[in-house]
C-alpha cells in the first residue's frame, strides 16, 4: 500500500528514528511502511494519521 | 504501556541471551552426566528436568520479549515460525521414511531431531527479516 508517510515526515524534518519514537515502534517498521513493504495495523495507521493531523484516507492509498 | 517499558520487565535481548546460554549449559551438563556418570534414579530425574526448567524460564522471557516487540517484529517472528514449522515437519517426515529404507546414522536419531526446529526457526527469521529490510 502506498503512503505519504515519508513525504510528511521529511516535510517536518524528522528522521525515521524520531518518528518511530513518537509512534512507539521500531525504525524498521517506519522504513517498511514508507517503502510499502508493510501495511500498518489499523491502530498504528490511526496513530500516524493523528500525529500528522490527517485522515487515514489522506495518508494511505490502498489502490496504489 | 509502552514497548520499552515492557522490555524492561525482563524480556530484553540480553536477558534472553543469558538464560539461553544457561539453558544450553544445563543441557550439555545433563547430556554429559547421563552418559558418563553413575547416577541414582533421583539424580537422573533431576538432571533430565534441569534443562527443561531452564527452557521454561527461557520460554517465559521469550514471551515477554515478544510482547515488547512492535507489530512488524511480531509479524517477522510469526513468519519465521510459519516457515520453520512446515520445514521441520518435512525434514522429520523425510527422515522417518528414509529410516524405513536405510540405516540412518545415530546423529540423525530422534534425540537430536529437536535441534532442527530452533535452527530452522533462525532460517525462517532470516528470510522474514530480509523481506522487510
Amino acid at each position: 500500500m502506498k503512503s505519504r508517510v515519508r513525504e510528511l515526515r521529511e516535510q517536518r524534518g524528522w528522521s525515521q528514528a524520531q518518528l518511530a519514537e513518537e509512534l512507539d515502534v521500531s525504525r524498521q517498521t517506519v522504513n517498511a511502511i514508507e517503502t510499502g513493504k508493510y501495511d500498518p495495523s489499523l491502530p498504528l495507521a490511526f496513530a500516524i494519521a493523528r500525529l500528522f493531523r490527517l485522515k487515514i484516507e489522506n495518508l494511505f492509498d490502498p489502490d496504489a | 504501556m509502552k514497548r520499552r517499558d515492557l522490555e524492561h520487565r525482563g524480556g530484553s535481548p540480553a536477558a534472553l541471551a543469558g538464560v539461553g546460554t544457561i539453558w544450553v549449559l544445563c543441557y550439555l551438563l545433563a547430556l554429559h552426566a547421563l552418559r558418563s556418570w553413575t547416577l541414582t534414579p533421583w539424580q537422573t530425574l533431576l538432571l533430565t528436568a534441569l534443562p527443561a526448567l531452564a527452557g521454561g524460564v527461557f520460554l517465559a522471557l521469550f514471551v515477554l520479549h515478544l510482547r515488547a516487540l512492535d507489530e512488524l517484529k511480531r509479524r517477522i517472528h510469526l513468519e519465521a515460525l510459519a516457515i520453520a514449522f512446515p520445514l521441520c515437519t518435512i525434514l522429520l517426515m523425510t527422515l522417518g521414511l528414509m529410516g524405513l529404507a536405510i540405516e540412518l546414522p545415530a546423529a540423525w536419531g530422534y534425540r537430536k531431531a529437536w535441534l532442527c526446529l530452533p535452527l530452522l526457526y533462525l532460517v525462517g527469521f532470516a528470510i522474514a527479516s530480509r523481506r522487510y529490510r
